[in-house]
């Protein structure tokens, strides 16, 4: 009996506790946010643990997805009208994907009185009719890193911002030597096709859905496949193959130079300390072309966030958006030497001081950061489909398996077939 | 009393009913996942064939259009066709080749046996990924150990494997056979095993030498199985997509772009899931053919005792 009563007892309070949980939860809000890499990523959980201080009564639920396959993820999930409140994408292509399908919420009403002018303009790319979709939240823009180090022990001449390609690719010559395990690379050309693309797409000779622009590409492939030919750059089969991350064939100092995105910045600050023995000094500058334009354009991709269209929680979700693409989350960002789409004054000290902590590291690095920004790939409905034709194009030409002309010709067509202008 | 439970057992009665109920309740659960999961897919696929859709809202019929444009305007559809037979056809018949012979060689007394099994059976039990990279660092055109092999052995310019486009379909043919072949070195060790020895036996006194026991009695022993595998080999290879995707992702350029592949391209990269439902209706009817081919060659070929 007395067991009884104490079992009684203890549901009663049982009951009354989750009652008053429930009670507690009512109260909060739960934004669901749909995102990649996030139990790897340091900064994604320091800007929610920011916003859910800033912002007491709003709860994040973070839902990952393998960071290899979501841009083909995201898409097919929304069709099942998923109700993310705050969709997070890698690029353009899937985005318009995503618009396409009515999958994103309009935040013109949202955004009324919003300031923009800390995104420079960023935020034009991600209109479509007249209807804004989404936010900026990171740009990162394509640089050549060197080494310092290399350029000093071989006594050649750093590279400068305003050389030519042609210029480019003779310092790429003259920074090869060594052989075997010793050799040294002049410079690295990493797999995906925009390490090629986007010499030309930075003076806006070739645009990804315009076939007529494809022609422009040719002398870049020419040089590269140059430099590959005279053993200047490691083999895009070998690459391939071996599955080799561009990374670490910087890091180990295999190659003098390399054509990345800023994001590397991030990563050469974190994985080569300058206290580090086998740390060594770098440098950036702006990519080379034949129009004597230097820092006043940067080309790039931005990484846009935006509302599903089956949000339950619109309101909070833009205020999560305007807190992580806005001034807090930005200086998160930059923190971590990632280049957030906002870049205030705040943002562009934190760069430009990243010399005093990492000696390594090179000074007045906001100043390749503030040009007009280039989209690398312009909001296309048929993106995806398009950027796919891209990419087998360079896989063709870089293994040699067909002539540069040949490749543009035949690839033209197809990206016409893929809805690309002609 | 028997007259009772006849009537008790008859269609229709009230225990009859029961009993298949029972019956049908078991295999419900696989029955029931089999219908959602797979078959109102395919039949979906039939229909989403007939349209365009994007994934979107809306979806428009087209008819036949799908079709027209996959025989008449994609320039990559008969290149792909050809890849999916290339494919099919370098790696069936080694494969079941080579499983054959592996399966004789087990089935001999030899040292170790149960050592050397595990050894061709493990590649297909690890995971694809595992082995296709292991399979590509082997084949690396720069630094792997098969090119550097080759050089030492005096070859100037040994096959780039993967990295050209004439080597990468054999490269790719290479790594399905090493995967599959354990498997069905399996299936035909259990096949040679269920061979009686008084045949064998019958064969050496007639004066049979060992091709011609090979020949007469243990070849048409195991042209069930043979058959069986030569089956399940087609249609794998038809259907498959996960060893490019690992390995070359269609390239270089549409070097090993095979039907599978260029449906998932057109279903998830390019959103076009009307088009794509059109392919795999071909690719249904193709595998389909086959295989009544197989069905009919059956009836020829295959003894059974």
């Amino acid at each position: 009996m007395k067991l009884k009563a104490k079992l009684a007892l203890l549901l009663t309070l049982v009951m009354l506790c989750s009652f008053c949980a429930v009670q507690a939860s009512a109260e909060e809000v739960t934004l669901r946010v749909a995102l990649w890499d996030y139990s790897n990523t340091e900064y994604y959980k320091t800007m929610i643990s920011g916003f859910e201080a800033a912002n007491p009564g709003i709860k994040v639920e973070v839902v990952e997805f393998s960071a290899a396959e979501y841009s083909d993820t995201i898409v097919v999930k929304m069709t099942a009208q998923e109700d993310y409140d705050v969709i997070f994408m890698k690029g353009l292509p899937e985005m318009a994907a995503l618009i396409n399908q009515g999958a994103l919420m309009p935040l013109d009403e949202l955004a009324e009185g919003y300031d923009f002018a800390p995104y420079g303009g960023t935020e034009q790319s991600l209109v479509v009719d007249g209807v804004l979709y989404g936010m900026p939240f990171r740009k990162d823009n394509n640089l050549i890193f060197y080494n310092k180090d290399l350029f000093d022990a071989a006594g050649v001449e750093y590279p400068h911002d305003g050389m030519t390609f042609e210029e480019y690719l003779d310092l790429a010559r003259e920074m090869t030597s060594g052989e075997g395990a010793d050799k040294v690379y002049g410079t690295h050309v990493h797999t995906w096709a925009s390490n090629v693309y986007m010499y030309s797409r930075f003076i806006d000779e070739y645009v990804y859905n315009d076939a007529s622009t494809w022609d422009a590409l040719i002398p870049y492939y020419e040089g590269i496949l140059a430099l590959q030919n005279e053993g200047v750059v490691q083999d895009y089969g070998s690459l391939k193959s071996g599955n080799i991350h561009y990374s670490g064939v910087f890091y180990k100092q295999e190659a003098a130079m390399m054509q990345i995105g800023t994001w590397y910045i991030n990563m050469l600050l974190e994985n080569i300390p300058s206290e580090d023995y086998a740390s060594f000094n770098w440098g950036v500058c702006s990519i080379p072309n034949d129009q004597g334009i230097t820092t006043e354009n940067v080309v790039g991709g931005l990484t846009p966030v935006a509302i599903g269209a089956y949000a339950k929680h619109p309101e909070e979700a833009w205020s999560f958006l305007a807190y992580i693409t806005g001034s807090e989350g930005a200086q998160i960002l930059a923190k971590t030497g990632i280049v957030p789409a906002w870049a205030g004054q705040e943002v562009l000290d934190i760069f430009d001081g990243f010399h005093n902590d990492h000696p390594n590291a090179p000074e007045g690095l906001s100043k390749y950061l503030t040009g007009n920004f280039v989209i690398e790939q312009p909001m296309d409905a048929n993106g995806k489909a398009i950027a796919a034709v891209g990419d087998e194009m360079h896989s063709a030409i870089m293994t040699g398996s067909m002539s540069v002309e040949d490749a543009i010709a035949e690839y033209k067509a197809k990206a016409i077939q893929e809805g690309a202008a002609e | 009393m028997t007259q009772g439970l006849q009537s008790q057992r008859k269609p229709g009665s009230k225990l009859h009913i029961k009993r298949t109920l029972i019956a049908y309740s078991f295999i419900a659960p696989n029955f029931i996942g089999y219908m959602v999961l797979t078959f109102v897919p395919i039949i979906l696929s039939f229909v989403y064939s007939t349209m365009e859709w994007n994934l979107g809202v809306e979806k428009t019929f087209v008819g036949i259009g799908n079709f027209r444009y996959m025989f008449s305007v994609d320039l990559d559809f008969w290149k792909v066709v050809w890849n999916t037979f290339y494919y099919t056809i370098g790696t069936v018949p080694v494969c079941l080749i080579l499983s054959l012979l592996l399966a004789i060689l087990m089935n001999q007394g030899l040292r170790g046996k149960v050592f050397f099994r595990s050894v061709f059976f493990f590649p297909y039990v690890a995971s694809l990924v595992a082995v296709a990279v292991v399979w590509m660092a082997l084949f690396n055109p720069d630094k792997g150990p098969v090119n550097e092999l080759l050089r030492s052995l005096g070859m100037k310019n040994p096959p780039r494997w993967a990295g050209s486009a004439e080597w990468a379909m054999p490269t790719v043919i290479g790594l399905t056979i090493w995967k599959q072949a354990g498997y069905y070195m399996v299936v035909y060790l259990a096949a040679l095993q269920g061979v009686p020895m008084e045949l064998y036996e019958a064969a050496r006194m007639d004066g049979a030498n060992a091709f011609q026991r090979f020949t007469h009695v243990t070849w048409p022993m195991v042209t069930p199985t043979t058959f069986f595998v030569s089956m399940m080999l087609i249609i794998g290879t038809f259907k498959s997509y996960d060893i490019m995707y690992v390995t070359t992702q269609g390239g270089p350029g549409t070097a090993t772009k095979v039907l599978a592949y260029h449906i998932y391209n057109n279903a998830f990269v390019s959103m076009k899931f009307g088009y794509a439902s059109a392919l795999s209706v071909f690719l249904f009817f193709v595998v389909l053919i086959i295989t009544l081919i197989q069905f009919r060659g059956e009836k020829r070929f295959t003894s059974y005792l």
